[in-house]
């Protein structure tokens, strides 16, 4: 069940009607059971899965509590730890390690091979477990002793499938102070689902056709400015697709009395690869930062020992993304960016936009697309002879309709007057008629440039 | 606390709503979109049509319109010609590929008023509810008549579908236009200024070249049927393609009786009638001519919807045999089309039968 399908849409009503029609004892059972009905409509057998995970985890957080001190303190987050990444090992990275196991042994890709199926968001859910677990060991994280609650936490509908990676101390703060959300926040909700919406149906999957046309076929469309095209493309697609689904989860939390956190704040405004990571996909880059980065030693530990935490966060990084060479190649493209703004000693942009600040927000989005190469081709062999066709050959043409270079100026111009007067916040307190139009755009857009032909999974489904 | 803010959300969804509906009106709704839609797509060949009778100067006070589909091979220049001696001025829109759903939402632009006719002429396939395709549910329709359904039809239109995903693709065509016309505003986005010179020569010459078209000069002539072995000698000139189209056309079976279709043409012919029951207007069905050759032995039904109409005097009946002179290969360019020799026949013998039908009529 897709966020941007009709059948969503009519899952999402009947929820916020007995939602909010029930007692209110009642709506942690009807959130749970909800969250369990969306799960299984993709496949109801691995509902058992999530269970399992939930009640090992659940448990380890009640184990934590009754032991103090001890090895057994730090057994209790081992087998939960194990438990988590065994689960995701298994069913992300089995058939990665079989096929290159084989191949070193001299066999078939798939002489070991399993016909394993990936769990929807279990790379979300699990990290989510983990940071809860890992946060009650350190004291940071108040046990929950209320099945339910813990359940609703990891399996809460708006995020299970691809984020945003929600920390306990934030949920379960929603949860036990709940109120129901004010005029504001209902304004707010409907606008980031269809702000959402538009990201999804209009940019990102229309931005797919042309990526998906060029990545298909780069030899079809010779020169350096087809394959940036191609590449841009990518670009353009990757961030609508994952931050139009952030969008709508943020939504629809909120729709419930849910504030989940931010997860991209215009990345490619980013002047800087660490400014980037400090706006693209932030509840995962948080993550990394506070449960690998830091313990591993973060910067504190001299330099050669801070590029090379970079270099591992990233690496592991890329793994989360996906089990292929391809995401390791990307995480360490990354690491070797971030190290090497460091080693260069390239200062965090200011607050305030100066002018060569356009050429570093250029340089730095033209960065962040040569790493999406490794993200979108089918494998390293084919990424390596698209980084090619960047920078060699003849000049080529576009691969985009005249139309959607304007399209793409729009959408960017939109962002920069977004970077400086933080338009969206304020559209909910704006006069009606401002947040009526606002909305208005948004539905002709989704009119005339949705793409409905079918429902495109959104990308970020199969991490 | 959540219920006293309510309305608040409500009404600034609700006002959300107005101005999208106002966006979507000042664009697709005024007439002027349908007007520069690319004229090849399929509502914008019919508008093309449409456009055509809407501007067709009126030299004669007795009016006659040509409907239906591309087998009514109606010659307005030919018919026209006939004017000193029928009193009658022809128009047609007879539009490949429409059936009466599309004629009744066509007769309704043409004619919002149902005063502008004397005669409405009608060709149908035959007078018997015989067919293969199920008309209730072609989706072809939604594509025709996008530009043409509005809010009032939402309910008529979309329920007229039989299946539930046509149902709701037809009321999105009356709701949403956008939605339907999508590819086209993406195609006129990418070239605005060629697809606005396109239209602008469109509307100058369109009737011309409509007017004077000169249709197949090619002819079936030395065509032969062997029914008793099904085989078929046809001329030189037809490709492959053609030659299979003529085969399966002619040498098929016969269309079995649909109750389907009886039940399709009592709804929309049914709701042309009833549109110009009490009105000046008299609705004039006639049997087209069935092909080069007619398979021996064919026979009509001795009652249909159609001829139900003719009995409740909702309609007036061509002769069923009235062009069965026309059955003749030399008169056909395909298994289905006149050719320009059949047309100028065919449109010479309408126009005076028609003037005959209401003289008779008393009109």
């Amino acid at each position: 069940m897709l966020f941007h399908t009709p059948r969503f849409f009519l899952f999402l009503a009947v929820v916020l009607l007995l939602f909010y029609g029930a007692p209110r004892s009642w709506r942690r059972w009807i959130l749970l059971v909800a969250s369990y009905f969306f799960y299984m409509c993709w496949n109801a057998r691995f509902i058992l899965l999530l269970i399992t995970l939930t009640a090992i985890d659940f448990a380890a957080g009640l184990w934590l509590a009754r032991v103090a001190a001890g090895p057994r303190r730090k057994a209790a987050l081992i087998m939960s730890l194990a438990a988590n990444l065994g689960f995701l090992g298994f069913f992300k990275y089995y058939n990665f390690l079989a096929s290159n196991v084989a191949m070193l042994l001299g066999l078939p890709v798939h002489a070991f091979a399993l016909d394993i199926i990936l769990p929807m968001g279990i790379s979300f859910h699990t990290f989510q477990s983990m940071s809860y677990v890992i946060d009650v060991y350190r004291g940071r994280q108040r046990t929950i002793t209320d099945p339910v609650d813990y359940a609703l936490y990891i399996s809460f509908f708006p995020q299970l499938v691809a984020g945003p990676i929600v920390r306990a101390r934030d949920f379960f703060a929603d949860l036990y102070r709940w109120r129901a959300p004010d005029a504001r926040e209902q304004l707010r909700g409907v606008l980031l689902v269809v702000f959402g919406l538009v990201k999804k149906l209009a940019l990102a999957d229309q931005f797919a056709r042309l990526a998906d046309q060029y990545f298909a076929k780069p030899a079809a469309y010779p020169g350096w400015l087809a394959a940036w095209s191609g590449v841009v493309a990518f670009s353009i697609q990757i961030f609508f697709d994952f931050s139009g689904y952030t969008d709508m989860a943020i939504g629809l939390a909120q729709l419930l009395g849910f504030h989940f956190p931010e997860n991209f704040r215009r990345p490619y405004l980013a002047r800087g690869i660490t400014d980037f990571w400090r706006r693209w996909h932030i509840s995962l880059s948080s993550w990394l930062r506070d449960y690998l980065y830091i313990p591993l030693g973060g910067n504190r530990r001299g330099r050669w020992r801070t590029y090379t935490n970079l270099m591992l966060t990233m690496l592991l990084g890329g793994l989360w993304h996906g089990a292929s060479w391809n995401f390791v190649l990307w995480g360490g493209y990354h690491g070797a960016l971030l190290a090497g703004e460091r080693v260069l000693g390239i200062q965090e942009p200011g607050s305030r936009w100066r002018w060569p600040d356009l050429l570093r927000a250029a340089s730095t989005f033209a960065l962040a697309s040569i790493g999406w190469v490794f993200f979108r081709a089918a494998n390293w062999r084919a990424s390596f002879d698209i980084l090619g066709r960047l920078f060699t050959g003849p000049h080529g043409h576009i691969v985009w309709p005249h139309w959607m270079l304007w399209y793409a100026l729009l959408a960017l111009l939109a962002a920069g007057f977004e970077e400086a007067g933080q338009w969206f916040e304020r559209l909910p307190a704006a006069p009606a008629w401002a947040y009526a139009a606002a909305i208005a755009v948004c539905l002709f857009c989704l009119e005339l440039i949705g793409f409905t032909d079918r429902a495109v999974p959104f990308i970020y489904f199969q991490f | 606390m959540l219920a006293t803010r309510i309305p608040d959300v409500a009404a600034r969804l609700g006002l959300a709503l107005l101005f999208f509906f106002a966006l979507d009106g000042l664009a697709f709704r005024t007439g002027y979109y349908a007007s520069i839609l690319t004229p090849d797509s399929t509502a914008g060949f019919l508008e093309t049509y449409l456009w055509i009778e809407h501007h067709r100067p009126i030299t004669y006070p007795r009016q006659a319109l040509a409907v239906g589909d591309s087998r009514m091979g109606l010659k307005a220049r030919i018919a026209n010609s006939l004017t000193p001696e029928t009193r009658l001025e022809f128009g047609t829109v007879a539009v490949p590929g429409t059936t009466p759903r599309c004629w009744y939402y066509m007769l309704r632009e043409v004619d919002p008023h149902c005063d502008r006719y004397a005669a409405i002429v009608m060709g149908l396939d035959s007078y018997d509810d015989r067919g293969f395709e199920n008309h209730n549910d072609r989706e072809l329709d939604i594509n025709y008549l996008t530009p043409l359904v509005g809010f009032r039809d939402l309910w008529a239109f979309a329920s007229s579908y039989q299946s539930w995903p046509l149902r709701i693709h037809a009321a999105e065509s009356v709701l949403f236009k956008g939605l339907v016309y999508q590819r086209d505003v993406q195609d006129f986005l990418g070239h605005p200024r060629t697809r606005l010179q396109i239209a602008a020569i469109q509307h100058r010459s369109a009737s011309e070249w409509y007017y004077n078209s000169v249709w197949e000069r090619h002819s079936l002539a030395g065509m032969t049927v062997d029914w008793s072995s099904r085989k078929l000698t046809l001329p030189g000139w037809l490709d492959a393609h053609k030659r299979q189209e003529v085969e399966d056309r002619l040498l098929g079976d016969p269309p079995p009786y649909s109750d389907q279709l009886a039940r399709y043409r009592r709804r929309w012919l049914g709701a042309i009638l009833d549109r110009y029951r009490g009105s000046r207007t008299r609705i004039i069905f006639l049997q087209l001519p069935r092909g080069p050759v007619v398979r021996p032995g064919a026979a009509s039904d001795s009652s249909s919807t159609i001829r139900d109409f003719a009995a409740a005097d909702k309609a007036l009946l061509m002769d069923s045999h009235e062009f069965d002179s026309l059955e003749h290969p030399e008169l056909f360019g395909d298994a289905m089309h006149l050719n320009e020799a059949g047309g100028i026949e065919f449109s010479t013998m309408v126009a005076r039968a028609v003037n005959r039908m209401l003289t008779q009529a008393g009109r």
